[in-house]
């Protein structure tokens, strides 16, 4: 099986080196890029403070009702001899929208009505002698200047339109520098992190599904959108129907071999009953063949129940007989039997430790792990197999043997269902090469770990730890 | 000796029956549940061995409709590794099971073993009157039945035989390997359940009519019939 050292690593990591992850250098170019626009727009916007008055040619209809309003001025003036104040105070000028009038040498100026405090309408007297146009200032909009000719000398018309709500830029530009730019930093981070999150989301989803994939859990999947349309949201969708067909093939491939198995056993059934009337009618000469035949019927018997448990406890169909047992008993009842078996191939078998402690397990699931990695140990072992029993928050069982051990790229294959290390293991020594997955899954079963090293020495050892499930 | 089998492997009930007529049995084999049932419940056999796979009425099935009128008893072949069968099988009232694909000597000696007691009881029907009563429970050995307070318990033959045991040795420790050897006729395998799974059967058909507990528990060595409260 695979592992993914970059899914152990702490939550944090990213802290420590943030250029090995695209998130964050997407998230920091997008976060640098809006800051950067952001403060040059303001700076820009500072600058045309300045400047702030601008102005364009009048044309069309508000030129010729300007002329208008100056001609009817003039008329006025001259016709009924009134003085201008007197005229821009008509209720029917008066009404209409700030008129402002300045005299074409000195600084006298007339306006038709109040004229607010906060404005600035001097400003316009440096426009005097251009042609008629619109002056966009900071308060107000002024179209003019427009020359008329009253007895009292020679005056500039102006159309005042007073911008009563400043514009946004403009309430913008007054507001407090740190507020500018912390609104600048906080809109940007937000945005650079959804941004960027975005991104970043399917491929964590598919990084994290790749992994469960290749640790064996078949039923992981990306979590990505139906809707998004992107490269990531096409990748996303690819990798997930790999995943469906993959799981269809292994399952249906697994599924087969139990099938398999369970039709296998009535024909067997039937070739050991056959076996067995024809043993008591044979003679000497045939006894053996017969003998034969029974050893290997038994040995496909044997190979047929270890393939249906490790499907079975691969597929988690295994029904746990979880009782509460004294560890001890159990270990003594698989180390009698090992002890008879070691003594047969004049191997030593040495015991440290003890395993005083109640445990709820499935005892012969249990056992039946410890018997096949003895049995294991047994086989390969020189002289001695060494067992060391130890208990804490866990328990700790380490069988370990004197042999040849296997190669370290081997180690992870060891577990896998009819895994060789080499051809020279052939079925001799009597196993179904499923031993060692059987143990594996049923202390998986019991959510404990099974880990297989090699010694320093030379030698297997295998290292077992099962959780004390307190009450 | 008559026995019934009930599988649906036409191939295997043929060898079984030749071997086992060569053995001295006779043997009836139908091959689905229904029929099965029908034949039980209609004749006495001296053992019914019991397919759980079976087409119209499963195994299991087919025990629990007979155990409501008969305790004819009954081994069960169970698939290997299917431990949860084996169990609930015996829950039903099953007295032995065995696994399939299994070793005729095995089969042999398991019929051997229940069979045993049918000629036992045969043998001792002569004998009148032996009668035991421990802690309120009688055991009537002749009649091989067990009773309290004139209310004849339930028991299939392995159980009373187990119940038999227990009483004959009241107050003492009796090991399951002991039981095991002398009531089904095998070695108890490592981590066997089905004595215990007989004793719980024993229990809660005690426990019908008397509330005290009768049976101890002895956690690793086996059981004690306790006498006296």
């Amino acid at each position: 099986m695979f592992s993914s050292k970059a899914s152990k690593s702490g939550a944090l990591s990213w802290l420590k080196h943030p250029r090995h992850y695209l998130f964050f250098k997407i998230f920091v170019w997008f976060w640098l890029t809006i800051i950067g626009t952001v403060t040059a727009l303001v700076f820009l916007s500072n600058i045309s403070v300045l400047n702030l008055v601008s102005n364009e040619p009048l044309h069309g209809p508000m030129e010729k009702n300007l002329a208008y309003t100056a001609r009817s001025i003039e008329r006025s003036a001259y016709k009924h001899n009134r003085s201008l104040e007197s005229i821009l105070s008509h209720p029917r000028l008066s009404k209409r929208k700030l008129l402002y009038l300045s005299a074409e040498q000195s600084d006298i100026s007339f306006t038709n009505k109040e004229t607010p405090i906060n404005i600035d309408l001097s400003l316009l007297n440096f426009t005097k002698n251009m042609p008629p146009q619109i002056v966009f200032t900071e308060q107000y909009q002024a179209f003019g200047p427009v020359q008329l000719t009253v007895p009292e000398g020679v005056f500039y018309l102006y159309e005042i339109d007073i911008n009563n709500q400043p514009p946004l830029f403009i309430r913008l530009k007054l507001m407090p520098g740190w507020i500018k730019v912390s609104i600048a930093i906080i809109a940007s981070l937000i945005l650079s992190f959804l941004f960027s999150r975005n991104l970043i989301a399917p491929i964590n989803s598919l990084k994290k599904a790749a992994i469960k994939l290749s640790s064996g859990d078949l039923s992981a999947r990306a979590a990505i959108s139906t809707n998004r349309k992107d490269e990531l949201g096409v990748l996303g969708r690819d990798f997930n129907s790999m995943a469906n067909q993959l799981e269809l093939l292994i399952s249906s491939q697994k599924r087969l071999l139990a099938d398999i198995s369970h039709e296998l056993r009535s024909p067997l059934t039937r070739l050991k009953m056959a076996t067995g009337l024809a043993q008591m009618q044979a003679n000497e000469a045939s006894q053996s063949y017969l003998l034969r035949i029974e050893k290997e019927a038994n040995q496909l018997d044997q190979m047929i129940a270890d393939v249906l448990q490790v499907s079975r406890l691969e597929a988690k169909s295994q029904t746990l007989a979880m009782q509460k047992q004294s560890l001890n008993l159990i270990v003594e009842h698989v180390l009698n039997d090992a002890k008879f078996e070691a003594k047969q191939y004049d191997k030593q078998l040495t015991i440290t430790g003890d395993a005083s402690v109640t445990i709820s397990c499935d005892e012969a699931l249990i056992a039946s792990a410890l018997e096949n990695l003895l049995r294991n140990a047994i086989k390969y072992a020189n002289n001695t197999i060494s067992i060391k029993l130890s208990h804490g928050d866990a328990v700790h069982i380490e069988i370990c043997d004197d042999g040849p051990g296997v190669p370290n790229n081997q180690l992870d294959k060891l577990c896998e269902p009819f895994f060789r290390q080499s051809d020279a293991r052939d079925r001799v020594s009597g196993g179904t090469g499923l031993g060692l997955a059987i143990a594996k899954n049923a202390i998986t079963a019991h959510n404990g770990t099974l880990v297989l090293s090699n010694k320093d020495q030379g030698g297997l050892c295998a290292n077992i730890t099962l959780p004390i499930i307190k009450e | 000796m008559k026995l019934l089998m009930i599988d649906d492997d036409t191939g295997l009930c043929e060898l079984l029956s030749e071997y086992l007529s060569s053995q001295g049995f006779e043997i009836q084999s139908v091959h689905d549940g229904e029929q099965g049932l029908k034949l039980a419940q209609a004749n006495d056999y001296a053992l019914i061995l019991l397919d759980v796979m079976l087409p119209t009425l499963d195994g299991f099935e087919v025990l629990k409709q007979l155990r409501q009128t008969k305790l004819t008893p009954v081994i069960m072949l169970t698939a290997k590794g299917e431990d949860f069968d084996r169990i609930f099988g015996l829950e039903l009232g099953a007295d032995d099971y065995i696994p399939k694909p299994f070793n005729h000597r095995e089969l042999l000696a398991r019929v051997k073993a229940i069979t045993r007691r049918i000629e036992h009881i045969n043998s001792l029907n002569i004998n009148t009157t032996n009668k035991l009563l421990v802690n309120g429970v009688t055991i009537n050995l002749a009649a091989r039945e067990a009773s309290i307070d004139e209310n004849t318990l339930t028991l299939t033959g392995t159980e009373y035989e187990i119940l038999a045991l227990l009483c004959k040795n009241a107050s003492q420790v009796v090991s399951k390997e002991q039981i095991s050897e002398e009531v089904l006729g095998r070695r108890l395998a490592s981590f066997d359940r089905s004595i215990d799974m007989h004793v719980s059967n024993i229990r809660k058909k005690i426990a019908e009519h008397i509330k005290t507990e009768r049976i101890k528990t002895m956690r690793g060595s086996g059981y004690v019939f306790i006498q006296g409260e």
